[in-house]
């Protein structure tokens, strides 16, 4: 399966916002990420972990996050079991990597389905979001994973972030394995 | 309460002529008059022992009487509400009564008081709405431990009442707790602390449009500060027509834009202001307070108290002829004499010894009148709008002008217009359980207001409503 060959979508603008709304229908074009996109995936992927970091201190990010970032980026790119799908902007924001996804494929020793899809990271600039792009990227990202024989797709995010709950919930995702966490 | 008393909230007290003060320095004049008047007021309280109280509206000639005020005859009323609840809009004191709801989580500039601190407030705010509204309104602070408390709580007590007004609310809690309460109940829900210093600044904002020769849909616009009533100006200017690339938002963090680090947290915490992050982009500008404020027409301010919040050197690197409102209290955010110095055609402030008191007192209660009279469901932004114009309309009454851009709590004229309006928009949007044209919502509401007066004058001059003891028996004076 080849996403770059999945035309562009153009979403619909979100229904009932209060007032006019400069990026209504913004469009996207989702591609598997290259070696050359790194630099612009780094700043997404922080964005999100710093996030992250106000849910919870056991999720203080690190100093070196950003070079972390760049490498397992980089190695997952290159790695067939894993998909990182970079998110363009078109038109006057052509050219310009405005979301991710990153997911790995991970073997499951006990259960079935043997092989999993995780996504671990998700991510849109703001302006991107409310119109169905988020959407669109986990469809992509299904396709995906299911091409590398996963035949479950889970996601890994703070238990607090409740934006996340919900859209996961609202796609038929439910809780299943819980991560309970103590510092030591 | 003489009306030319009747405060904006947070305002530093009045005690000099309209317009003839000139801008007082900062600090202990303004710290020991407003001391001076926490003494006498605490003094007075000690005195009154409560500020409102509960009086029968029906002849109470004997104990028989009650046979129809109570039981066994008003057995007959219950039963006729029980077939069609909005009958108690009729056979009840439903349609004139609303509860004024606080957890006393942010009161007045003092914080998280809770809610037993802060009944002297809401007593106050209830003399308010009865003395410029005709209103019954029953001041009910709740003691909760969550925002789901807090709309539970008003859920349950609403049958009682025919609106609800919010009060001393955190931010950004008060817009979770409006929009649920506004959402599930089918009355009007107000939250005055973004409603009505919103639609108070924005009515003082057309007429300095209009004074200045400009168009809402063309200015560029700054708001500093992005608490409770700025988030709600800003989104009546979108509703307006300001252009989303002319309006920068601006926090203690600088301008807010859509990629800002902490908007992924503000989608979060405060989606309110998350949403307006991504509307508004200021034509692209980013950064400080002051990449903001280069070339614009407009400045909101509704920061902190703080003369120095604003610069001279700020205003004159505004467009030509700027309208600077510096609304925050009791200090503005620059006083008016520096910002005219500085080249500011208007300048409006929260305080009513400065000329354009951009006052919530002006708008509440005629709304309030407004929307019981018509008998709304809710209260759409529409109807603010319709309440801000009528309000902007006004000021003409008595000649629009730089120094007269909002009718002030002298002029009470205009409040049974501004009720009138704002029924009449509920008509219109076809939210009134009681349809009337204009002129009869108007006549409707100087009736309440007038008999709301009369009432108050009878007490007084009876001698029943007790004279201040603290100043000479009462005069013509109270015959007001």
């Amino acid at each position: 399966m080849n996403p770059a060959s999945h035309p562009r979508k153009e979403p619909t603008p979100a229904p009932t916002e209060t007032g006019p709304t400069p990026t209504a229908g913004v469009p996207i074009h989702v591609r598997p990420a290259t070696l050359e996109d790194v630099p612009a995936l780094v700043p997404l992927v922080l964005r999100l972990k710093r996030l992250n970091e106000e849910f919870d201190p056991l999720l203080k990010v690190r100093p070196d996050a950003e070079a972390r970032a760049s490498e397992i980026l980089a190695h997952d790119i290159a790695d067939p079991e894993a998909v990182v799908l970079a998110t363009e902007g078109v038109g006057a924001d052509k050219n310009r990597i405005v979301g991710i996804v990153r997911a790995r494929i991970r073997e499951r020793n006990f259960y079935l389905p043997e092989r999993e899809g995780v996504i671990l990271d998700i991510y849109l600039l703001p302006l991107y979001r409310r119109h169905g792009v988020g959407e669109y990227l986990l469809e992509e990202i299904t396709k995906a994973v299911k091409a590398k024989g996963a035949g479950v797709l889970t996601a890994e995010f703070p238990v607090q972030n409740q934006i996340a709950v919900a859209f996961y919930h609202k796609r038929g995702f439910r809780p299943t394995t819980g991560l309970y966490s103590r510092p030591l | 309460m003489a009306p030319a008393s009747a405060p904006s909230r947070d305002a530093a007290p009045k005690e000099e002529p309209r317009g003839r003060a000139p801008a007082p320095p900062a600090g202990e004049t303004d710290a020991e008059r407003t001391a001076a008047l926490g003494e006498r007021a605490l003094s007075l309280a000690r005195f009154y022992q409560g500020k409102i109280e509960t009086v029968p509206k029906v002849p109470v000639r004997s104990l028989e009487d009650f046979s129809l005020w109570y039981t066994p005859g008003i057995a007959r009323v219950s039963r006729e509400i029980e077939k069609d609840p909005d009958a108690s809009f009729d056979l009840t004191g439903r349609w004139n009564t609303i509860a004024i709801v606080t957890d006393g989580s942010r009161v007045l500039g003092l914080g998280d008081i809770g809610p037993v601190a802060a009944t002297p407030v809401m007593e106050g705010k209830a003399l308010l709405f009865r003395h410029l509204g005709g209103v019954n309104a029953i001041p009910l602070p709740i003691a909760i431990d969550s925002d789901e408390e807090f709309v539970e709580t008003v859920l349950r007590i609403a049958p009682a009442f025919g609106a609800i007004n919010l009060e001393d609310i955190a931010s950004p809690k008060c817009f979770r707790i409006l929009e649920e309460l506004q959402r599930r109940l089918p009355i009007p829900v107000w939250h005055d602390d973004q409603l009505g210093t919103a639609a108070a600044t924005v009515a003082g904002l057309l007429n300095a449009l209009a004074l200045t020769h400009r168009d809402v849909r063309r200015v560029r616009t700054v708001l500093l500060g992005a608490g409770a009533a700025n988030l709600v100006t800003a989104r009546l200017l979108l509703v307006l027509g300001h252009d989303p690339h002319r309006l920068s938002i601006v926090d203690q963090k600088g301008i807010l834009d859509a990629e800002r680090d902490d908007v992924d947290s503000l989608q979060l915490r405060n989606p309110w202001k998350y949403r307006l992050a991504l509307q508004t982009d200021g034509g692209g500008r980013r950064g400080s307070f002051e990449a903001a404020l280069h070339d614009a027409d407009v400045l909101l301010a509704a920061s902190r108290p703080d003369p120095n919040a604003v610069s001279p050197a700020m205003v004159r690197s505004m467009a030509k002829d700027p309208i600077v409102f510096a609304l925050a209290n009791p200090v503005p955010e620059i006083w008016p004499e520096a910002a005219r110095a500085a080249g500011a055609a208007i300048v409006a402030t929260g305080r009513s010894d400065f000329p354009n008191q951009v006052n919530n007192s002006l708008v509440f209660p005629a709304v309030f009148r407004g929307v019981l009279d018509a008998r709304a469901r809710s209260i759409p932004d529409e109807i603010v709008l319709a309440a801000a114009r009528e309000l902007a309309r006004h000021a003409e009454d008595r000649g629009l002008g730089p120094e007269h851009l909002l009718p002030t709590m002298e002029e009470l004229e205009f409040f049974p217009h501004v009720a009138a309006a704002t029924a009449e928009e509920a008509v219109k949007l076809g939210i009134a359980r009681r349809r009337r044209t204009r002129d009869e919502f108007f006549e409707r509401a100087r009736e309440i207001m007038h008999r709301s007066a009369a009432l108050g004058a009878q007490l007084r001059a009876s001698g029943l409503t007790l004279p201040l003891p603290d100043e000479p028996a009462a005069g013509g004076r109270n015959g007001r």
